[in-house]
């Protein structure tokens, strides 16, 4: 046996949150005693790889080099994690052995984790990856055949399919690689949680909920326990407008990095409920070495909803500052430093004291006023700052649900309206950055934008002390959403009245 | 003598007629120093009239079912190499320019052609 000496070079993606880049796996065989080493930053996983593709390979019956072998992984100096390079390793392997051409493997995207047996398995962050490496030019790639749907969303790119590292030597000697069998992919266009009709009476808390989801604003539910917070809360996915191409196409990125695979791109805009004692960590994102996303990223472009909100750790809670502003989370590690996008509704519902009773009409609550404070400032004034719209919600009367206050809309009436007035909004702020009235900046409102009329009842409240000049911006704010949704091109007295009407019981 | 022990003398006595057509002088085969081990073949190589004594492992093997022969070579088997050449060097009359450990791979598959697999300065 002769020394054959040979490079060959295959490319995978290195994952770093959302950011991907693309990483060269470098093969090279040379005399010496047999060793196979890894260099170029590998994590523990991955060091590992080297083993998993020497049996695979071996199992799928080609031989793997009795010589030096040295893998490196450039560029060299970026952390790199997962299983997923095995693929782009054994075929680089193979490559130097002469089993596949070194040319054919040029410009392709191998992402796959290989089983001892030489079955591929699918691997996280597969849509994430390919959408990374198709805007840095990548045109080709070869997946896990279960992970085919996925990696197709990308577009621009052709994406075949393998389940053995047999059909990868097939495939990169040009096959067309495996189709997977066809699913019957189920709509989810509907299934978005509890429907508005299901919420009996409600009037003004309803109304609250619309106005929110019409305009893009974070919303705060008061009330006592078991009115409908909740249920109100979780309608709002199903009555906020369908998700466009994009931003299904970021939702979908950031799921990839969670679960193994994804089957379609999502319609409805995601919600995601942390339960009140979540860590920091769980909340905006965290872990040791590289850190993994948070319920905030999981409520990107769709809801987050903070039940019990006084509940929440303040650290928690004012964590949350930074991404409400910014629409995206970065978090510092040792190894490095992720940006996660982070822009979503904020939801919060909150007791009025510890007991739950309190300011409701016809109860006794049983908390001492200094617990009733302390209560109250739980949510601190930066967070309810960002919060333009609160509302109580009020127990039901009993003749409400005797069904005497006639049949209740149901979401898609209301969808259909929230939707007319984002496409007002949308019109009237497609010369600015923003898209929505919740987004739009004090001094925009006020220079820019048409002052409504009737605008008395508002200094009355300044001269009353009752709102400050932030709270009028948010007035204003709400103000111009309740004219789009009565189709009105700039809000009256009517629609700033409605505007004051969702910030009562607040007294900033 | 056993197959194994068969297959291991067969494949030294194939490096000793390699490295005999390679033009090198086999000083010494099978050279043990009581508890220590081993030497295969101490060789010497000539040139440009330059010597280089060379201490060599011998691995031989009738088929690849357990791997590559060389890959049997591990790292605890080349320390004890080392310290064989050093005691060797230690008892023998040296008068050489240099001195090199090399492994030998024999893969004598039965009924067929034997392949030598030769990796020159695996330590030192």
């Amino acid at each position: 046996m002769s020394a054959v000496s040979g490079i060959a070079q295959a490319q995978s993606v290195a994952l770093l949150g959302v950011d991907a880049t693309v990483v060269d796996i470098e093969a090279w065989t040379g005399s010496g005693l047999p060793r196979t080493t890894m260099v170029g930053l590998p994590d523990a996983a991955l060091t590992q790889a080297k083993e998993r593709c020497r049996a695979a390979v071996l199992s799928a019956g080609y031989a793997w080099p009795a010589q030096v072998l040295t893998i490196n992984l450039t560029p060299a100096s970026l952390p790199k994690t997962g299983s997923h390079y095995d693929l782009g390793i054994a075929a680089a392997v193979l490559a130097t052995q002469g089993v596949l051409a070194a040319s054919s493997l040029r410009g392709i995207i191998l992402l796959g984790e290989l089983g001892l047996d030489g079955v591929v398995h699918p691997v996280r962050g597969v849509l994430t990856a390919l959408l990374g490496a198709r805007r840095r030019g990548a045109e080709q790639a070869v997946v896990p055949t279960s992970q085919l749907r996925e990696a197709r969303l990308v577009e621009g790119m052709t994406v075949r399919g393998v389940n053995t590292l047999t059909d990868v030597v097939a495939v990169l000697r040009g096959g067309d690689g495996v189709t997977p069998p066809p699913v019957v992919v189920t709509g989810d266009a509907t299934a978005a949680g509890p429907d508005l009709a299901d919420v009996v009476g409600l009037t003004a808390a309803r109304w609250a909920v619309e106005v929110a989801a019409a305009g893009r604003h974070h919303l705060c539910l008061h009330g006592p326990p078991g009115v409908g917070k909740t249920l109100l809360a979780s309608c709002l996915p199903g009555i906020l407008p369908a998700l466009c191409p994009s931003e299904a196409l970021e939702v979908a990125a950031l799921h990839s990095l969670a679960d193994a695979s994804i089957e379609a791109l999502p319609v409805r805009p995601p919600f995601s409920a942390p339960h009140h004692t979540a860590s920091l960590a769980s909340l905006i994102g965290g872990g040791a070495r590289i850190a993994r996303p948070g319920a905030i990223s999981w409520a990107h472009r769709g809801v987050l909803f903070l039940d019990e909100a006084p509940e929440f750790s303040g650290q928690a809670l004012e964590a949350l500052r930074i991404p409400l502003e910014s629409g995206e989370v970065i978090l510092g590690r040792s190894e490095s430093t992720i940006r996660y996008p982070a822009r979503f509704q904020l939801v919060l519902a909150a007791n009025p004291c510890p007991c739950g009773l309190a300011s409701t009409p016809q109860s006794t609550c049983t908390c001492t006023p200094m617990a009733i404070r302390r209560y109250a400032t739980r949510l601190s004034g930066p967070i309810l700052d960002r919060v333009d719209i609160q509302t109580q919600v009020l127990p039901l009367k009993q003749s409400l649900l005797t069904g005497l206050g006639g049949e209740p809309e149901r979401s898609e009436v209301v969808a259909h309206r929230v939707g007319q007035a984002r496409s007002r909004q949308a019109h009237r702020l497609s010369a600015t950055p923003w898209s929505t009235n919740a987004e739009v900046p004090g001094a925009h409102l006020r220079k820019r934008l048409p002052v409504p009329l009737g605008m008395e009842a508002v200094d009355h409240a300044v001269a009353a002390g009752l709102l400050t000049a932030r709270g009028v911006d948010k007035v204003i704010r709400v103000a111009w959403t309740v004219a789009d949704l009565a189709g009105a091109d700039r809000p009256t007295s009517d629609h700033v009245f409605a505007a004051l009407a969702l910030r009562q019981g607040q007294s900033r | 003598m056993d197959r194994r022990r068969q297959t291991g003398q067969a494949g030294e006595d194939l490096a000793v007629d390699y490295l005999r057509r390679l033009g090198w002088r086999i000083v010494e085969r099978n050279w043990r120093f009581s508890r220590v081990g081993e030497i295969d073949i101490v060789a010497v190589e000539s040139a440009e009239e330059r010597q280089t004594l060379v201490f060599c492992e011998v691995k031989a093997r009738a088929g690849t079912g357990f791997g590559e022969p060389l890959e049997a070579i591990t790292h605890v088997k080349l320390q004890r190499l080392h310290r064989l050449a050093c005691l060797w060097m230690a008892t023998h009359e040296m008068g050489y320019d240099k001195v090199r450990i090399d492994a030998i791979g024999v893969l004598s598959p039965p009924g067929a052609q034997a392949t030598i697999t030769h990796v020159k300065a695996v330590r030192l």
